[in-house]
């Protein structure tokens, strides 16, 4: 339906998971930090204390410049990476949400214009109007929070939506408040890790430097049990059934789960003895905290991405962009259907037919059958998106392949080599839960398999020349 | 395509989304021009300070354009912010109406789609290493020219992004030349360069130059000292009277080239009125103080601009048969009304915001007058009713549409 576009060096799928990691670094930081912030600030019109005015000042600064414009930059970065990596899923999540992205847009210029009134009028305003900007930040940054996780929770839960079509229902879907619980109470563990960061970067002896440390220790300890407790009474139950079946498969990899119990743990640790022992509190250890944390957070983020695999709206449209079940209350026809029927090729824009393609040896691993050309744009078409196809997206840095889930490899994985072993495996593949049956024809499918059966012969020598090193 | 009698018109057609848009398309597209008005004003604007406190720097003489300098060097970062968060807007509507536009040109040149917020992370980062850190002796001087190269940069890519998507005949050839699917996404299919001169480099120069005569107006206010403030002043008019007739003669060779390609050359008359308009305000400005009247002209015109692209966008999709007009749509009311009251809320909290910022360097020591106090409380006040609201309607959604 649109071009595809495969990746260059590494595949398209990990240009999004790159800038998502750093997107939700610093835009849960940016929440967290607004909230710490007005506490301090607060407390310095409250108690009338200057010195707390420098700590401010020195945060705002490092807020503008990294955190705020940098998490607009790749909030919109993740855009980038989805439209170009799968245009359909984004294009389905806009037309049914723009308008709860334009409410967003306004809070991401209330944060962006706020933290410029918020760092240039120290000491040009009062403090109440001060403290108002203060107050902004922290609201506006909660609402841009707000508004994504109905967006965020759609896909994996459309709810309603499947029957009614009304955006309302698929934006307060069933994982709609759970995730928003769960959000609410490790939003107090972030604002914690990063309140201790700051606080033990003041001097020893520093005005209540302890008492500020195990205050947020405490809050933070509390929001972990909170946290946990709404995941497993609340979010659990309204996974659906198919996401316990990706739960343990093999499309979640591997080190996720004990990177994410780790997390756990060694932050609930970190919040103790910051807790008993708030005079030992170091800068590092306060690091050392985040960083776990951070894996913690971005391992159950994708986890949770991963969960509505094979689908990019679960039970709507698939990961190779296409719609395949009706949706009656928008005039939505299963576009899956009809392409079993005419086949693939020459039956959508940008997937050509049969005729148009060409064959260059280049891109079809020496081969210069037709077929295996025909091959490439069935790959392209229906698996490119979660795989790499080609040697275009498998490059391998000090030995370490940076393949995603490339075709090649799984299938050495279980030995199967001859264009029939593999098409005859391509019939079964809907028999995981990660995965969708193939669309098209049945020679379209043994033309995959042709294309299949030269990339795994390509990289075969390769990879046991690297065993035998 | 045509093999199998899918023409261009057809697949355009096929492309769009097929849930349609959520409300009437051409009030979304009313909102793209109009948003992308202050995209393109706060990216020129960081683009043409971001130059000027090169030059500054760069020149060792004069000491009043290195105090300016040091201001534009505060200005680019600031401005570019907003130029980014300003992008969004556009960036949701365009997606809305012109989908099969925009994913296409996105994914046919995918790895600049994905590099491009890199690049202007990059620029963005070094803009404000070098605000922070750089110095009358040149030194650091370069992390502002790498800034302003790669900003350019990025200007760049969404021109050719624009480029690609107004040429659907191209698709098909850029996707595969000579029959084979080139999936790298790596080459710059289509670009303009008076259209690009005339879009970024220029309209830099003219924002500058309405800045710099607004800077001059707001700070002679607070009794700043004068014959500094009649200097910047000048030099703002000065680069007008500049720059502005190149404009229109970049705005008539844009006009030219792609007014015959999609059947639109009529466009050469507002461009080149636009830039001759714009060359005689300059003129007449001598010797005047007009600090919000220039912006406000000058935004006026950049919505002109703003008009010719979309005429010209309109023009060529025309001629396949794509028309905003008829792309098919249900009323989403649900999501219309959170819209319109986030509207409300949002404008409320930007107007006080701005007027706080406004109000704080407008007097010495800084005064917020009792009004925009009592706008701050209210407008906070409707940003906190904001979330009982947002509760409100999710309960609704959960009791009420189940
Ligand atoms: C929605 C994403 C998705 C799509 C689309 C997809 N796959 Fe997969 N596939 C996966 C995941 C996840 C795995 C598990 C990876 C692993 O085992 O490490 C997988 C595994 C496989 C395996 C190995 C299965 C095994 O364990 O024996 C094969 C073979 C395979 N895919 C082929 C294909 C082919 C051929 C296509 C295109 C017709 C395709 N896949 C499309 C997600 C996808
Ligand atoms: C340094 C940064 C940037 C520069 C110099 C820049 C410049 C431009 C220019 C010159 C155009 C017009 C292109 C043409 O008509 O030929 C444009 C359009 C646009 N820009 Fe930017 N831009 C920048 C950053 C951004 C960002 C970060 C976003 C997104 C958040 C964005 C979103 C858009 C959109 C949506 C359009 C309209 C596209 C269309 O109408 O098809 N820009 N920009």
């Amino acid at each position: 339906m649109y071009p595809f576009w495969e990746g260059v060096l590494i595949h398209s799928t990990l240009y999004v998971a790159i800038t998502s990691a750093f997107h939700v670094l610093v835009s849960h930081l940016t929440v967290a930090a607004a909230w710490f912030n007005l506490y301090i600030e607060r407390r310095a019109v409250m108690e009338n204390r200057e010195e707390l005015y420098q700590y401010l000042k020195r945060s705002a600064l490092g807020l503008l410049v990294f955190a705020y414009v940098f998490g607009a930059l790749a909030g919109v970065g993740i855009w980038q990476t989805t439209t170009a990596a799968n245009p359909r899923g984004i294009s389905t999540l806009i037309h049914n949400f723009v308008f709860f992205w334009g409410a967003e847009w306004y809070m991401f210029l209330i944060d962006v214009i706020g933290i410029i009134a918020y760092y240039y009028t120290f000491g040009r305003v009062s403090k109440q109007t001060h403290l108002r900007l203060a107050w902004i930040l922290a609201l506006g940054s909660t609402g841009t929070l707000s508004i994504i996780v109905g967006i965020l929770s759609f896909k994996l839960t459309p709810g309603l939506w499947l029957q009614t079509g009304n955006s309302l229902n698929g934006f307060f879907n069933p994982t709609f408040w759970p995730q928003i619980g769960l959000r609410f109470f490790f939003m107090f563990v972030i604002t914690a890790a990063w309140a201790l960061f700051v606080a033990a970067g003041l001097p020893k002896g520093f005005f209540e430097r302890a008492k500020i440390i195990r205050y947020g220790a405490g809050i933070g300890i509390l929001g972990l049990i909170g946290g946990v407790l709404t995941w497993l009474l609340i979010y659990q139950p309204a996974l659906p059934q198919h996401a316990w079946a990706i739960l343990p498969s093999r499309a979640i990899p591997q080190p996720t789960f004990p990177i994410i119990y780790f997390g756990l743990i060694a932050t609930a640790a970190g919040l103790l003895f910051a807790f008993l022992a708030p005079d030992r509190q170091r800068r590092v250890f306060a690091l050392g905290a985040m960083v776990v944390m951070y894996g913690a957070i971005f391992g159950a983020e994708r986890t949770r991405e991963v969960l509505r695999k094979p689908d990019v709206i679960a039970g709507y449209i698939s990961s190779n962009q296409l719609v395949f079940n009706d949706l009656p209350a928008r005039n939505v026809s299963s576009e899956e259907q009809r392409l079993n029927e005419t086949g693939m090729l020459g039956s959508l824009p940008f997937v050509p037919a049969a005729s148009q393609i060409a064959v260059n040896p280049r891109m079809t691993f020496g081969s210069s059958d037709p077929e295996v050309a025909v091959g490439r744009v069935i790959a392209i078409q229906q698996c490119g998106s979660c795989h790499s196809i080609s040697p275009q997206t498998e490059l391998s840095v000090a030995g370490v392949a940076l393949d995603l889930r490339s075709q090649a490899k799984l299938l050495q994985m279980r030995n199967l080599s001859t264009v029939d072993e593999i098409d005859a495996y391509l019939g079964g593949i809907q028999g995981f839960p990660y995965m969708h049956p193939f669309v098209g024809t049945l020679e379209e499918r043994r033309a995959l398999a042709k294309y299949l059966a030269e990339f795994t012969q390509l990289s075969a020598p390769q990879t046991a020349a690297q065993a035998g090193k | 395509m045509t093999e199998q009698g899918l023409t261009i018109g057809d697949m355009l057609k096929m492309m769009r989304d097929p849930l349609g848009a959520p409300f009437f398309p051409p009030a979304l597209q009313a909102l793209l021009v109009a948003t992308w008005v202050l995209h393109i004003f706060f990216v020129t604007l960081a683009l043409g300070a971001s130059l000027f406190s090169i030059y500054a720097f760069w020149q060792q003489r004069d000491e009043r354009a290195r105090q300016l300098g040091r201001l534009s060097a505060r200005l680019t970062p600031n401005a570019l912010g907003l130029g980014i968060v300003t992008g969004i807007a556009p960036l949701l509507f365009v997606q809305t109406i012109y989908d099969p536009l925009w994913y296409t040109a996105n994914a046919l040149t995918g790895f600049w789609s994905v590099s491009f917020i890199f690049v202007v992370m990059g620029g963005y980062s070094l803009a404000y290493f070098f605000y922070l850190k750089g110095s009358q002796d040149r030194r650091l001087l370069f992390t502002a020219v790498i800034s302003f190269v790669l900003l350019f940069f990025a200007g760049w890519i969404m021109h050719v992004l624009h480029g690609v998507s107004i040429r659907p005949e191209g698709w098909m050839t850029w996707y595969m030349p000579d029959g084979v699917i080139d999936t790298r996404g790596v080459t710059f299919h289509a670009y303009n360069i008076p259209r690009l001169l005339f879009l970024l480099p220029l309209q830099a120069g003219l924002s500058l130059a309405v800045v710099l005569q607004f800077s001059a107006w707001y700070l002679r206010r607070r009794g700043d000292e004068p014959a500094f403030l009649d200097w910047v002043a000048e030099l703002g008019r000065r680069l007008g009277v500049i720059v502005s007739p190149l404009y229109a003669l970049a705005g008539l060779g844009w006009a030219l080239t792609e007014g015959p390609e999609f059947g639109v050359t009529l466009v050469a008359l507002p461009l080149v009125a636009l830039g001759a308009g714009l060359s005689g305000y300059f003129l007449w400005l001598k010797g005047k103080q007009h600090g919000p009247q220039a912006v406000l002209i000058w935004l006026a015109g950049l919505l002109v601009v703003a008009i010719v692209r979309e005429v010209i966008r309109v023009a060529s999709l025309a001629r396949f048969g794509y028309s905003v007009a008829n792309y098919p749509y249900t009323i989403d009311w649900g999501s219309v009304i959170v819209f319109a009251v986030t509207t409300v809320v949002g404008l409320a909290i930007i107007t006080y915001l701005a007027l706080v910022i406004y109000q704080a360097y407008a007097t010495r020591e800084g005064h917020i007058s009792p009004r925009v106090e009592r706008l701050g409380k209210v407008a906070v006040g409707m940003l906190g009713a904001w979330f009982g609201f947002f509760l409100l309607v999710g309960l609704y959604t959960l009791i009420v549409l189940n």
